[in-house]
């Protein structure tokens, strides 16, 4: 392990954007080292820093397993694929982009269910009458199972969904959905609705700073977090 | 970890190859289902609970399938298979790793690679009978080995069933409290809402279309539901059926209307779950709550006692037993009598042997119905350690 920290970074798109402007308000300048195109850079004013452009979901897992030291990510993500978060990641701050909620949906047309306790009953029913588990298509597992776990709900399947969800019960490949949004309106033209509540919303997401706590910190690395921290104010 | 190192392994394999020549000599088929399963099989019935713990894969031709998580329903397949009648009975025994995630991690008490060795018995009639063979073999074979402290917990969610039966509250309450029975936090939640006034609340369902279907009773509650759609422009999508919504907001209405649960009726329930007694003591607690509140509840105790009565029989000593009125097992799928076996220096929370009866398992291999079924099995791993706790 080098002496350096790492901070891992979206490697695309709008996040991108948004991260480097983020840092910038706090007089961080975020700058690719190396090709346009190359996954490495720096930060102007602070040395020892490495950073490393890497897609979300590598973010998260990186700081999972200590490959890197910070990293910029929605919480949903790190809330999705780590178990156990207190023992492997600590949230410093809300970055303020990056909104999303990750919703509980169902057809419009379940005008019977609008709680949690409501999709219990229902699956009770379609268990009876389908002889199947009534499903639940999304791409967040973990935050699904518990979420209808500290409902009290077992009569339900997962499908998995790598795409677009909110299209899925319209074909009919699952009868609702786990996923996230930020205005609804997509929800709304595949005749979906949000649970009433705090029963439809499973979290509200924004993307974090976060340090991994499986790394091993250093006092140089250390030094340089503390460096970085005091200019977000933390 | 499991079977890290030869010898552990190759005490493992000895001390399975005992417990399985008592299974034989008891007349027990030895079967060796396969370790890759359909996942279907296992996850339709078991549910979220169970697949979060199962390693479930794709294979490349798009199958899914999983290591089974365990070897009942493997077994309840090969039976179905072979016989395909409900009226069909076998007795067979089974020795071979299950796997299972450990959310908590892996270790000595809860390996994520184990090796089951257990005993299912199918299409005996004579419930109690067939039970104490299981308990009693179950027994016999842990004796056999060399355990000698050990406690065993029982349960039968048959005396509850019967208690909610014996209750004046409607049907719909009746089976919400059935299915939450072994989940205690929702369970309170769920008596809880029933006990308020008023007890039931289905805050978001529109109130107007509860009325219409309330005042027009004669007409066709589909057909109602349809309008109601039409009028507020919602598209009817989905497997789920306005069958199944017209059901469920017909009993919403009589839930509605449904007296809360009283003080005392819930008292009874709360009572009755806080039973946890030696065998003969929690029976006549039983007796003595029912009636204190008027019930007899006669066909389920005269089988608990029937069924004490063939333990005594089978030499079982009554001694090692209590009654936990709240415990129906770990897993959700039995449907009467439970058991477990507590060796003395482990922790409660990993008995070394469980079992019971699960009458609606061979459904999910294909029977049409119900077929009589007792099993069980014994956690290996568990069962090393607690001589080695013990010789310590």
């Amino acid at each position: 392990m080098s002496e350096n920290l790492i901070i891992g970074v979206p490697s695309k798109g709008r996040l991108t954007e948004q991260t480097g402007e983020a840092f910038s308000k706090v007089g961080l300048h975020i700058s690719k080292t190396g090709s346009e195109r190359g996954y490495h850079g720096k930060i102007s004013d602070i040395n020892n820093v490495e950073v490393s452009f890497i897609s979300t979901a590598e973010i998260a897992n990186s700081l999972k397993t200590g490959r890197i030291h910070l990293g910029v990510v929605g919480e949903d993500l790190i809330r999705e694929e780590i178990i156990g978060v207190n023992d492997h990641v600590k949230f410093l701050k809300k970055l303020d982009f990056g909104h999303v909620d990750v919703v509980v949906a169902v057809p419009d047309c379940w005008i019977d269910v609008w709680r949690m306790r409501d999709v219990e009953i229902a699956a009770q029913i379609y268990r009876r009458h389908h002889h199947r588990r009534m499903s639940v298509a999304t791409k967040y597992i973990n935050l699904t199972r518990q979420h209808f776990m500290c409902h009290g709900i077992s009569d339900y399947r997962i499908v998995e969904s790598l795409g677009a969800t909110e299209d899925i019960p319209m074909t009919g490949k699952a009868d609702m959905i786990v996923d996230e949004t930020s205005t609804g309106a997509t929800l709304k033209t595949n005749n979906l609705r949000i649970l009433n509540g705090n029963d439809g919303v499973i979290l509200r997401s924004e993307v974090n700073l976060i340090a991994s706590k499986t790394v091993e910190w250093t006092p140089e690395t250390r030094a340089v977090e503390n460096e970085i921290l005091s200019r977000f104010g933390i | 970890m499991s079977a890290e190192t030869a010898r552990k392994f190759q005490a493992l394999e000895d001390q399975a190859q005992n417990i399985l020549s008592v299974f034989c000599a008891s007349d027990y088929e030895t079967v060796v289902p396969s370790i890759i399963q359909p996942a279907d099989l296992f996850l339709d019935f078991v549910g979220e609970d169970l697949r979060r713990r199962t390693y479930v894969f794709t294979d490349p031709e798009g199958s899914e399938l999983c290591l089974r998580p365990d070897l009942t329903i493997p077994t309840c397949d090969l039976h179905w298979q072979r016989y395909g009648r409900t009226s069909a009975s076998g007795r067979y025994c089974y020795n071979g790793p299950a796997f299972r995630f450990q959310p908590n991690g892996d270790d000595s008490y809860h390996p994520r690679e184990f090796r089951q060795v257990g005993i299912e018995f199918f299409g005996n009639a004579q419930y109690e009978a067939a039970e104490t063979e299981v308990l009693a073999l179950i027994i016999k074979t842990l004796k056999s080995v060399g355990l000698q402290n050990f406690k065993i917990r029982i349960g039968d969610i048959g005396i509850f069933e019967a208690l909610l039966g014996a209750l004046d509250i409607p049907t719909r309450w009746r089976q919400r409290l059935k299915s939450q029975f072994c989940r205690p936090n929702a369970f309170r939640a769920a008596l809880k809402e029933m006990s308020s006034r008023p007890s039931v609340t289905f805050e978001g369902v529109p109130e107007d279309l509860l009325r219409d279907i309330n005042e027009l009773k004669s007409r066709n509650v589909e057909q109602i539901i349809f309008q109601y759609l039409d009028r507020h422009n919602i598209e009817f999508i989905g497997a789920r059926s306005v069958y199944e919504i017209a059901q469920n907001l017909t009993a919403m209405i009589e839930d509605l209307q449904g007296e809360p649960i009283s003080v005392a009726k819930r008292e009874l329930l709360e009572s009755y779950l806080n039973v946890d007694a030696p065998v003969r003591a929690a029976g006549a607690r039983i007796r003595d709550l029912m009636r204190a509140n008027g019930l007899s509840l006669s066909g389920a105790l005269e089988i608990y006692d029937r069924r004490l009565k063939n333990f005594i029989a089978s030499d079982i000593d009554l001694s090692r037993l209590y009654f936990s009125a709240n415990f129906g097992g770990r897993l959700g799928y039995y449907t009467g009598f439970v058991f477990e076996v507590h060796a003395t220096g482990l922790d409660f929370n990993v008995p070394i042997a469980g079992g019971g009866r699960y009458d609606k398992l061979m459904r999910v291999v294909g029977a049409n119905a119900d077929v009589p079924a007792v099993g069980a099995m014994i956690h290996t791993e568990r069962l090393l350690r607690a001589f080695e706790v013990n010789q310590l």
